[in-house]
C-alpha cells in the first residue's frame, strides 16, 4: 500500500516523465472501478442469457451481481454519498450508466420480486412484471454499452479514444453472461443443453479475440502516444496480466476447450472451468485496457 | 466576452513564479497543480537548449472535461467562458481527468499539508479551508480576482512579463493583437477543444 508521500512522489515522477500513465482508474480506489465495470457487465449478461436460455437462477444472480457493481462503483468514487448528483438525463455516459444501473435494479427487482417473496400484489407475468421485465432489458441495453463510450470519450487517453472499445465491452459482457451460465448449469441448470451455450460462448470468445487482435492492430497505427500503450500491453508493465489473464486464460484456454467440445462432448465440469477461465479474461481485459492508458504528452508540437 | 491568456514562450526563463505564487494564491495542497512548468532539454552538447512550457488549465471552448462529468460539476461560466468546478457537486469519479488532454486536472484524494507531522500551518489553515477532499481541482483563471479586476496569480506575478491576460473576442485587446501578429498557437489544436490559452513561439 503506498503512502500519501509516496503517492505524492510517484505523481512528482509521472509529471515530470515524457509518458504520464493514468493511476486513477487502475491503482489504490481506482481498482474498484474496474471490478465495477466487470461486475456490470456480467451481470447484465447473466440477466440477459438467463432468459434466452429459460435459467431461473441466472436472474436473481444477475441482479445481484449487477447490484455489487453498483456497489463497487459507489466505493470508487471520491465523494460517494452524492452519487444521487449523477442523475442528469443524458449528460454523461456515466451519469447514463448509473441511469441504467438505477432502471435495472428497480425494475429486475419488480421483476423478480413475487418469485421470491410471497404476498406480493403482482405477478411475473402479469402487466405490471411483463412492462419491468421490458424495461429491465433497457437497463442491461444501457449496461452493456455505457462502459466502452466512458472509455470512449477520454480524450486524454487516445488508447482509449475508438469506437471499437465499445464494440468489445459488449462483446465481453455478453460473454460473461454465457460463461456464468456454463458455471451455473452444473448446479442447477435443468433443461438448459450446456453443449448449446458452449457453443455460444465460443461463438463470442472468437469474436472477442478477434476484437482485441483488431483493436490493438488499429491502435497501434493510430498515434504514437496509442502506440506506446499497445507497447505497454504486449512488451511493458502491462504485458504479464495481458498475457496471461487476457489472452491465456480468458481467451486460449476458453476457445482451446470449446473447440475441443465441438469435437468430442465435455463433461459439465470442464464447462463450468471453461466459464471461470472466461469470467478471469473478461476482468483481465479491463484491467489490462485501463492500465495501459497513457495520457496525451504535454509538449509543444513546435517545440518537438 | 472570453478570457484567454498568452504565454511568450521567448520570454519564459523558467523560473517557476507562476507555479509559486498560483500556490501561494489557491493554498493548493501538495500533489495538486493549477499551473505548472515543463521543462525539455533539446539538442546535443554543445547545440543545447533548454525549452519551458508554463501550462494551466486551457478554458476551452469545447471543454471535453465539461462534456464527461455526469453531475454538471464541471462547467462554463457563460458571461466569461472560464471552465470551472463546483466543489460541492463533484462526486470524484475523475472522468474529467481521463477526458482533459492537457492533464491540467487532479484528485485531491486526502487533506496533506507541506510539513508533514506538523500540522498545517496558519497560512495553509486559512487558504486550505474551501478546499474539499475526495474531488477534483484545477485552475479556474483566478476567478475571483479577475471579477474583483486584478489579473490571475501567475499573470500578475510573472517576472518576465511573458503572461498577458484579456478578452480574445476583443480584436482590440492585447492578447488578440499578439496571436494576430506574432502567430500565437494553442496545443493540439486537432482535437477541436478551443483552448483559450495560446503560446507565442520561443
Amino acid at each position: 500500500m503506498q503512502t500519501v508521500s509516496g503517492r505524492y512522489e510517484q505523481l512528482i515522477q509521472d509529471l515530470r516523465a515524457s509518458v504520464r500513465p493514468q493511476r486513477e482508474w487502475i491503482e489504490r480506489q481506482g481498482l474498484f472501478l474496474i471490478v465495477g465495470h466487470f461486475l456490470s457487465g456480467v451481470g447484465a449478461g447473466t440477466w440477459l442469457f438467463s432468459m434466452a436460455f429459460d435459467f431461473p437462477v441466472g436472474r436473481p444472480l444477475g441482479w445481484a451481481i449487477v447490484a455489487l457493481s453498483g456497489l463497487f462503483h459507489l466505493l470508487f468514487l471520491g465523494r460517494p454519498e452524492r452519487f444521487w448528483k449523477m442523475v442528469q438525463v443524458g449528460h454523461s455516459w456515466i451519469s447514463r450508466g448509473f441511469l441504467g444501473i438505477t432502471l435495472f435494479l428497480l425494475t429486475g427487482g419488480v421483476y423478480l420480486l413475487p418469485t421470491y417473496v410471497s404476498g406480493v400484489p403482482w405477478t411475473a407475468e402479469g402487466a405490471l412484471g411483463q412492462v419491468a421485465l421490458l424495461l429491465s432489458y433497457l437497463g442491461v441495453g444501457i449496461l452493456l454499452l455505457y462502459k466502452g463510450f466512458v472509455y470512449a470519450s477520454s480524450k486524454g487517453i487516445p488508447f482509449w479514444t475508438s469506437p471499437i472499445l465499445p464494440a468489445l465491452y459488449i462483446a465481453y459482457a455478453l460473454r460473461g453472461g454465457v460463461a456464468v451460465l456454463l458455471i451455473g448449469v452444473p448446479v442447477a441448470g435443468n433443461g438448459v443443453d450446456p453443449h448449446l451455450v458452449e457453443l455460444l460462448e465460443l461463438w463470442i470468445g472468437v469474436s472477442a479475440a478477434v476484437l482485441i487482435l483488431f483493436y490493438l492492430g488499429v491502435m497501434a497505427n493510430t498515434n504514437a502516444v496509442a502506440r506506446r500503450s499497445v507497447h505497454e500491453l504486449l512488451q511493458g508493465r502491462v504485458a504479464v496480466s495481458f498475457y496471461v489473464g487476457t489472452l491465456f486464460i480468458g481467451l486460449f484456454i476458453p476457445i482451446g476447450i470449446g473447440l475441443a467440445s465441438q469435437l468430442t462432448p465435455l463433461s459439465q465440469t470442464v464447462l463450468a472451468a471453461v466459464g471461470v477461465a472466461s469470467v478471469i479474461g473478461d476482468f483481465f481485459v479491463k484491467f489490462t485496457i485501463a492500465k495501459a492508458g497513457i495520457y496525451l504528452p504535454l509538449r509543444p508540437l513546435r517545440m518537438l | 466576452m472570453k478570457w484567454g491568456m498568452v504565454i511568450d514562450l521567448k520570454r519564459c526563463i523558467g523560473c517557476y513564479g507562476c507555479q509559486l505564487s498560483c500556490k501561494a494564491e489557491h493554498g493548493t495542497p501538495p500533489g495538486v497543480f493549477f499551473a505548472r512548468v515543463l521543462k525539455q532539454e533539446e539538442g546535443r552538447y554543445p547545440n543545447v537548449r533548454q525549452l519551458f512550457l508554463p501550462v494551466l488549465c486551457f478554458h476551452c471552448e469545447d471543454p471535453p472535461c465539461e462534456a464527461v462529468c455526469p453531475t454538471g460539476a464541471t462547467f462554463k461560466w457563460p458571461e466569461d467562458g472560464i471552465v470551472d468546478i463546483d466543489a460541492d457537486k463533484c462526486v470524484g469519479c475523475r472522468a474529467c481527468m481521463m477526458a482533459c488532454p492537457y492533464g491540467a486536472r487532479y484528485f485531491h484524494d486526502v487533506e496533506q499539508f507541506y510539513f508533514p507531522g506538523n500540522g498545517p500551518t496558519p497560512y495553509e489553515q486559512a487558504r486550505s479551508a474551501r478546499h474539499q477532499t475526495g474531488v477534483v481541482m484545477k485552475c479556474n483563471f483566478c476567478r475571483d480576482r479577475v471579477l474583483a479586476g486584478k489579473e490571475p496569480a501567475c499573470v500578475a506575478n510573472c517576472p518576465t512579463v511573458a503572461r498577458y491576460f484579456g478578452d480574445l473576442d476583443d480584436p482590440t485587446s492585447e492578447v488578440s493583437r499578439l496571436i494576430k501578429e506574432r502567430g500565437g498557437y494553442t496545443l493540439y489544436p486537432d482535437l477541436q477543444t478551443g483552448p483559450s490559452v495560446y503560446y507565442l513561439p520561443p
